[in-house]
């Protein structure tokens, strides 16, 4: 017995080494606990991703517009703004007397580095407002931000990770962050990589649109503990998987189920048919879209959350239009037609990465839907690092894929342009070409016309056969309502709130 | 004892490094490419080029191991490719949470296997079958099954303890307790098991050796022969299984730890592998292997004091 007994105190005393990890609260003050399924990145935002991880930056950063529940912007850091005629200069009026949590004020000079900043990151919030060319100090309280060219995805940015302002002395090498956001860190509570306490910023100018005096983020990357943890109270809000919504529902929890725009489907990447031929006509691609039947793909592999489609562009997203949803309905007979038609009486053959590891229901769904049609599938193993890195490397005619950007244009910029990082055969076709070059220099309705149009003649070419725009299931315990937002993964920190009793 | 145990720690170190720098090819072999998983999917090639430059990816493979060599010698294993915190901060968050549900665990599994299988071993009959049976089932039944089950049950019908999260035993030395338990028991079950049977093996073949015999004839008492003899006898094969134990027992915390959301030196290397995050695995492997390597050597320790014998050989 001894030696166990001298087991526990090794024990105890590598234990009593660490710091604290979220205990729980005192009684009084009003704590929200949240879930979140990815790690922090660091607190430099011009590392900053736009993903969940966000929620990690939401309670410290403040952004300078506001988007509201429909994604459009309201006022915030900055109280009102302007463009110029064409387009290309933003002139923000920023609110008087914030100050950043280590007493320097929030005024143009600190918006300009931030934002100076933050562009020559390489990540996705960098990514975001990679268009600015400039910003300009013209007064204390007024900045002017231009851009190369018009683009309509700029004031969305600024209210995302893109448009947190953080302490301009903090800005290289943050070790802890310094925003003028309505909490600020709670370090002494706080477990990199694991529990982020955050308290009340006393100085905050607008505190009554976060109710909770305490915000705690707690990293669960597995499904099953965020489910269990939500289900016995530990935390009061965070994702669950779609096959759990029934029973966390029947155990009275509240869940939203949002679409972020996400849309997945069979991606074709050789559109020219470089490596596959057949892929090289339209024919075919259209082929593969009768393949599907979406309701039951949809049924079977997501428990019937999502909505069928037939576009790159979800509801909500520039260039979306409803009337392109019925433009192939399932078919495999005409399938088989056209594939006839095509010259591929007997189908071909085609190698796919097996993503069964990450989409098992996805991936089988597809596979047979394919078979059906005569389309015989090589399925081929990636290890889960090397899946993204085999696709660009256009080693797979076509895929599973899931593609989410946070607008419509960014999903433009991202695949169906000849120098597009998901285009990795570069297919590019000069009547898209010519679409996308004219919607960037285009705004308003006419804007929205060209969109449609490019979404229109994309799907007809089938460029892709998408599937459904993917939901996600956001959980909160009963106590807590919350709303989530348009294009975003993660109802964002002032969208929580304690239920009516 | 002293040559044989620098010998030991010798071998252990040499094993250490032997096992890190193994790690570290098969890391760098096959080639993945992390500064696009880094910056995801939306990032744009020259952006993915310039993270793998920041991150020294385009130097020769001997350069970079040389140069990661030369800073764990020196006790700094980096930092985190995705996060950039040091993985040695990472490693002193994590290691005790993972200590503590398995060295509680062990606790667990060495009181009840002694009971067991004592119990099994002098009472025969109805109590060894179900003692045998018990042991079978756990044996056969994984732990994450068991972690699951106990989470369901005790912790989100019931409520008696925490579902999710680990509190550091400094913070609360009641909710340290309360936030290992069910944890510590879903990974001791399959360790009982195994020992259990050890220790039943073990003292029915030192009762019935001859020295046993001569006790008994000498009149002392059965409590006595069993407790003062015999069970010191039969530890050191128990010992040893139980030893074999806590290396299974740390590769069982990855899944248990992940069932009960506890941020372990488990959790924080799967989550290292499935990203790519090459210096927090490394880091994850090196004290993973250290710290078999120390227990191996304890276990040398233990038998020279149970037995003296060992001490001479």
């Amino acid at each position: 017995m001894r030696k166990t007994v001298a087991f526990i105190g090794a024990a105890l005393l590598t234990a009593t080494a660490t710091a604290c990890g979220g205990g729980a609260s005192a009684g009084g003050d009003t704590t929200l606990t949240l879930a979140e399924s990815v790690t922090a990145t660091p607190w430099d935002l011009a590392k900053a991703s736009l993903g969940p991880e966000s929620q990690y930056y939401q309670p410290v950063f403040d952004t300078l517009v506001r988007l509201d529940r429909n994604g459009e912007p309201t006022p915030n850091l900055a109280t009102s703004w302007s463009y110029d005629k064409p387009q290309t200069t933003l002139t923000l009026k920023l609110r008087t007397g914030v100050k950043f949590t280590d007493g320097t004020a929030l005024d143009a000079d600190a918006v300009k580095r931030n934002l100076l900043h933050t562009r020559s990151g390489a990540a996705s919030a960098a990514g975001e407002i990679r268009d600015i060319s400039g910003v300009d100090v013209i007064d204390a309280h007024t900045v002017a931000i231009h851009l190369s060219h018009p683009s309509a995805s700029l004031l969305p940015a600024l209210g995302q990770v893109s448009g947190m302002m953080a302490g301009p002395e903090s800005l290289e090498d943050p070790k802890t962050p310094v925003g003028s956001g309505p909490y600020k860190l709670d370090t002494s509570a706080t477990t990199a990589g694991q529990t982020y306490t955050y308290t009340r910023n006393p100085g905050y100018w607008n505190k009554k649109a976060y109710p909770y005096d305490k915000v705690v983020i707690k990293y669960l990357s597995d499904p099953t503990a965020r489910t269990n943890a939500l289900l016995s109270g530990q935390i009061d809000g965070g994702t669950v998987n779609l096959n759990r919504v029934k029973t966390v529902q029947a155990r009275g929890l509240k869940v939203a189920t949002y679409q972020p725009g996400d849309v997945e489907g069979l991606y074709i990447w050789d559109r020219a048919g470089k490596k596959v031929p057949a892929l090289g006509k339209r024919e075919v691609r259209q082929a593969l879209n009768y393949a599907f039947d979406k309701k039951a793909m949809l049924k079977s592999a997501k428990t019937g959350l999502g909505t069928p489609t037939a576009q790159l562009f979800a509801p909500g997203e520039d260039g979306h239009d409803a009337r392109l949803e019925d433009t192939y309905s399932y078919d495999p007979a005409k399938a088989r037609r056209l594939l006839a038609e095509a010259g591929y009486p007997k189908g071909f053959s085609v190698t796919l990465p097996d993503l069964s590891a990450a989409f098992p229901r996805e991936q089988a769904a597809l596979t047979q839907a394919l078979k059906d049609i005569g389309v015989k599938v090589k399925l081929d193993n990636v290890p889960g690092d090397q899946i993204f890195s085999s696709m660009l490397s256009g080693k797979y005619a076509m895929s599973y894929f899931k593609l989410g950007a946070p607008t419509g244009w960014d999903k433009v910029q991202l695949q169906l342009t000849g120098k597009s990082t998901w285009n990795p055969f570069k297919y590019h076709d000069p009547k898209a070409d010519h679409l996308i070059t004219r919607i960037g220099k285009a705004t308003g309705p006419r804007r929205d016309a060209l969109f449609k149009q490019l979404n229109a003649y994309v799907v007809d070419q089938a460029w892709n056969a998408p599937w459904s725009v993917v939901a996600n299931a956001y959980a909160t315990a009963k106590g807590v309502t919350t709303t989530p937002q348009a294009g975003l993964q993660y109802p964002p920190l002032h969208a929580y709130a304690p239920a009516a009793k | 004892m002293l040559t044989f145990l620098i010998r030991r720690i010798a071998a252990g170190a040499a094993l250490v490094a032997v096992v890190a720098t193994a790690t570290f090819l098969l890391l760098n072999l096959t080639g993945t490419d992390v500064a696009r998983n880094i910056l995801g999917e939306t990032a744009t090639r020259s952006a993915v080029a310039a993270k793998s430059h920041e991150l020294g990816l385009d130097q020769p493979l001997v350069e970079r191991y040389w140069h990661w060599a030369e800073q764990a010698l020196r006790g700094d294993l980096g930092t985190s490719w995705f996060t950039g915190d040091p993985v040695n901060q990472s490693l002193m968050d994590t290691l005790p949470v993972t200590l503590s549900i398995v060295l509680a665990g062990l606790l667990i599994a060495a009181v009840l296997s002694v009971a067991l299988g004592t119990a099994a071993a002098l009472r025969g009959g109805w109590v060894d079958r179900v003692v045998q049976f018990a042991a079978v089932l756990g044996t056969a039944v994984p732990s994450f099954l068991i972690a699951l089950v106990l989470a369901v049950t005790l912790a989100v019908r019931l409520g008696w303890l925490p579902a999710t999260g680990y509190v550091a035993i400094d913070a609360s030395v009641v909710d340290w307790l309360r936030s290992i338990t069910l944890p510590a028991v879903s990974l001791a079950v399959a360790a009982t098991a195994a020992t259990a049977m050890q220790v039943r093996g073990a003292l029915m073949d030192v009762l019935r050796a001859d020295y046993v015999r001569t006790l008994r004839s000498r009149g002392l008492k059965p409590r006595s022969i069993v407790f003062r003899h015999a069970l010191r006898n039969a530890a050191p094969p128990a010992l040893t299984v139980l030893a074999l134990q806590f290396i299974g027992l740390i590769s069982g915390a990855v899944v248990v730890e992940k069932v009960f959301g506890l941020p372990g030196i488990g959790t924080l290397a799967n989550s290292a592998a499935v990203r790519g995050d090459a210096p927090v695995l490394l880091g994850t492997v090196v004290v993973t292997v250290a710290i078999v390597v120390a227990v191996n050597l304890l276990l040398d320790i233990a038998y020279g004091w149970l037995n003296p014998k060992v001490r001479v050989s």
